[in-house]
């Protein structure tokens, strides 16, 4: 399997550990990792945008119309990643509401067969009084809609591996909600 | 790759990669000085020191060459030792590395000059490889993190071999790439230190230089012919016959251009050849492969390392021809382009460009934001730089590399040229004007990390030779920008054992300031009042420069300090969204309601510092009475 995944948000989203937790979970899966991360200036409140590519590539960095999955966790940075994705892909955007979202991009999208789901993620992890979980809460909604070749086991169990003790308890709670809300929303909208 | 076990792989980042190879050499002494995109290397070297209770010596050094010359002192006593930098750190190294290529070395030296294609987080574009062409040391250049780390290994070897400095030069997408890695098993070199007395070679004079001129001029012809026969870093991928073009390239241009040879189908009419040592470069390799082709393109980052020292160009193809940009990165679309361009130009294939697509446009309607960096929120730096602004509002503002540079944003930067230029400028404008018989307010701002790395002899110059401004140190006991690494004046070393704090003022007052004062910058209304009596102590007859230390500790690394007395605050009626907060004091925890034209907190953001009631000028932010 070759699966390539762009995760956008800005400086303190979690970006990088959602990006840590994609690339244990595709080692678990027995695949090959590569990726590129920001670092440096741009986490100051900027752009942050990581690649990863599970399967057999060179390359560090994901083309334009060529990721099978965009995860972004805030709404602008949806507008500028969405180039990244394929024709045909998934996209999961943390967002209140989806009437925020731009109509014409919309429909394009939907001509280009684009998987495209939002879900309040912010709003989710706000309820279990931790904001900065909302990257896992979406990646959770995400495996429970069945969209994405992900299990909910293979994600506890890197969640418990790669979360510090302060935050493993807290990340699994989101995890749990997210993906029973995806569970419940499933494969339509 | 194979999987045999769980802890055979790991996921690393190229610049944890890197640090497992020092490691894995059996290195003793690792030193540097932080700056993207280098700086994940010491503290991975630190956390394997933990781990698995190693002996490493490993140092936050004040700056480059301050780093550079401890590594060197560790292998010449026989040790093995890597110095790790940015590469415009190189360039404040670099008289040590152009004198020691000349002496040598003893135990392996390695060091590891990450480069800034883009440029993402530097001020130059520069190539490493040029500087280790310039003082004619060997370099490595890896295209991905598993060679960047047994690049690393053999680095060490190959500079015990020949007793030279070698470079590593892993370009930003190799630092930060992230790659399931093979760990291999670590060596353990036991070594005691063992300073050999040599002083014709260690302590040579210019005569005898010549000599070691001579030497080194016959080890990199040494070392040339064993790159001619590595395969391990230079090798050619496809070799198909009846290829027409052939394309030299290196670090992870290579990996960039595979792919897209995969993707396109186009690995049976290009062969490949990759130059994982450009310096000194395999010359009989490089002719040879282009004795087989009809043209041949050099795709290479940052610059034209490999084609300027290719003898024979007339087939060649790169930058120097117009085939290849000459500034900003090589991504993939990019090289997709250039490879578009170049197989229509030799009529091989018509490869449809990558251009605009209609989403592009669709996007440019919506104009999404485009979040530039900014200070974060309750950064003690912003409030200075408000207090600045508000004090000093016809100043000249020469500021520095750091977080700080984003002061930029609040107008309070007018200059940014490198580390420990916010003092020299400053003092080299003043001396301009006062030339003319003007005294205009100058001031300058620096970072406590800056004002360590290379501040000191730029205000003993100062004030040495009677210039005057004013200087604010940003102190925020921490070099923030670059991830949380202790200064000189926090007292902890690398490793997060004690080391002997130096405190700012009294190094300030070392370099013959009279007029230090402390203050923290979230007491806005004081600070104001401050810079106005240091403006006047600098253009006071008996006066001289004056300097602040606005001290308070960074929110993100000291968050508990913000936590400790919270100021929560509301925005009154008598908000008439003026803008005036957003312009000047630009928090990411103020945003304009734009239907109700009011400024409005973001509580994602906001910290509860409180500062921001003094930049309103309508008196519309307040705390809240609880």
């Amino acid at each position: 399997m070759n699966l390539q995944i762009i995760l956008a948000g800005i400086g303190g989203q979690g970006i990088l550990f959602s990006s840590k937790v994609f690339s244990e979970l595709g080692l678990k899966m027995g695949l090959e990792i590569m990726g590129s991360e920001t670092h440096g200036m741009s986490q100051r409140g900027g752009s942050v945008i990581a690649h990863l590519k599970l399967g057999k590539f060179q390359s560090p960095l994901i083309r334009k119309g060529a990721a099978d999955i965009l995860y972004s966790f805030e709404e602008n940075e949806t507008y500028n990643t969405l180039k990244f994705l394929k024709h045909g892909g998934i996209c999961f955007v943390n967002l209140e509401n989806v009437d925020q979202f731009n109509k014409s991009i919309m429909k394009f999208l939907k001509e280009e067969e684009v998987t495209f789901r939002t879900y309040d993620a912010t709003g989710a992890a706000s309820k279990i009084g931790s904001i900065r979980s909302a990257n896992i809460v979406l990646i959770g909604y995400s495996v429970g809609t069945g969209l994405v070749p992900f299990k909910y086991e293979d994600l506890k169990y890197v969640l418990e591996l790669v979360s510090g003790e302060k935050n493993l308890k807290v990340n699994l709670k989101a995890l749990e909600l997210g993906f029973q809300e995806g569970k419940l929303t499933g494969n339509n909208p | 790759m194979r999987k045999t076990s769980q802890e055979e792989i790991k996921v690393l980042l190229g610049n944890v990669a890197i640090a497992r190879g020092i490691v894995e050499a059996g290195c003793h002494v690792v030193t540097s000085y932080p700056g993207t995109p280098s700086s994940e290397i010491v503290p991975a070297v630190v956390e394997l020191k933990k781990e698995l209770g190693l002996n490493t010596y490993i140092e936050w050094s004040a700056n480059e060459k301050v780093a550079y010359d401890n590594a060197l002192a560790a292998s010449l006593t026989g040790k093995r030792a890597a110095v790790a930098m940015k590469q415009v750190g190189l360039n404040v190294a670099s008289d040590s590395l152009m004198s020691s290529a000349y002496t040598g070395v003893v135990g392996g030296l390695v060091i590891i000059s990450c480069d800034d294609p883009g440029p993402h987080s530097s001020q130059t574009e520069q190539d490493s490889r040029f500087f280790a062409m310039f003082a004619k040391v060997p370099a490595y250049d890896p295209s991905t993190p598993q060679e960047a780390k047994e690049m690393v290994k053999e680095a060490f070897e190959l500079s015990e071999t020949f007793e030279i400095p070698v470079v590593l030069r892993p370009t930003i997408r190799v630092s930060h790439a992230k790659q399931s890695v093979k760990l291999s098993p670590l060596r353990v070199l036991d070594r005691e230190a063992n300073f050999e007395k040599n002083p014709e070679r260690w302590a040579a004079t210019p005569k005898y230089r010549l000599v070691l001129h001579k030497k080194l001029n016959n080890t990199l012809q040494k070392i040339s012919e064993r790159f001619e026969s590595d395969t391990k870093w230079n090798y050619e991928v496809g070799k198909s016959r009846g290829a027409s073009l052939g394309i030299i390239t290196c670090s992870v241009s290579f990996a960039n251009l595979v792919d897209i040879l995969e993707e396109l189908n186009l690995r049976s009419a290009i062969n490949v050849l990759k130059i994982g040592t450009p310096y000194p470069l395999p010359q009989k390799r490089i002719a040879d492969f282009i004795e087989r082709h009809k043209k041949v393109l050099i795709i290479e980052e940052t610059d034209s390392v490999i084609e300027s020292q290719i003898i024979d160009k007339s087939k060649v193809l790169g930058r120097l021809t117009g085939h290849i940009p000459l500034e900003g990165e090589l991504d993939p679309d990019g090289i997709h382009n250039i490879l578009a361009d170049v197989l229509r130009e030799l009529g091989i294939a018509n490869l449809e460009k990558v251009t605009d697509s209609k989403l592009d446009k669709l996007v440019e309607k919506v104009k999404p934001l485009v979040r530039k960096p900014t200070l974060c929120a309750g950064c003690p730096e912003r409030a200075a730089f408000f207090a600045i602004k508000k004090a000093l509002p016809k100043a000249i503002y020469a500021s520095d590399i750091g977080c700080y540079t984003l002061g930029l944003n609040l107008k309070a930067v007018d200059t940014v040229l490198d580390m420990g230029a916010g003092i020299t400028l400053a003092s080299g404008f003043y001396q301009a004007y006062h030339q003319d018989k003007k005294d205009i307010p100058i001031v300058a701002t620096m970072g406590d990390s800056t004002f360590y790395h290379s501040g000191t002899a730029s205000l003993l110059n100062a004030v040495y030779n009677n210039a005057r401004f004013i200087l604010v140190i940003l102190d925020n006991e921490i070099t923030a920008m670059t991830g949380m690494q202790p200064t000189p004046g926090l007292g902890i070393t690398a490793d997060g054992s004690e080391g002997r704090k130096i405190p700012l003022k009294e190094l300030i007052k070392g370099c013959g300031v009279k007029w230090i004062k402390t203050i923290d910058p979230y007491d806005v209304k004081n600070l104001v009042k401050l810079l106005k009596e240091a403006k006047e102590y600098s253009q006071r007859k008996d006066g001289g420069i004056a300097v602040i230390i606005a001290r308070h500790p960074c929110i993100i690394r000291f968050p508990e300090v913000c936590e400790e007395s919270p100021v929560e605050v509301e925005i009154t009626d008598d908000c008439n969204g003026c803008n005036y907060c957003l312009d000047f004091f630009e928090c990411p925890g103020l945003y304009l309601d734009e239907e109700r034209n009011v400024v409005e907190i973001d509580r994602n953001f906001c910290v509860d510092c409180g500062v921001c009631i003094d930049a309103c000028p309508k008196g519309a932010i307040i705390p809240i009475k609880k």
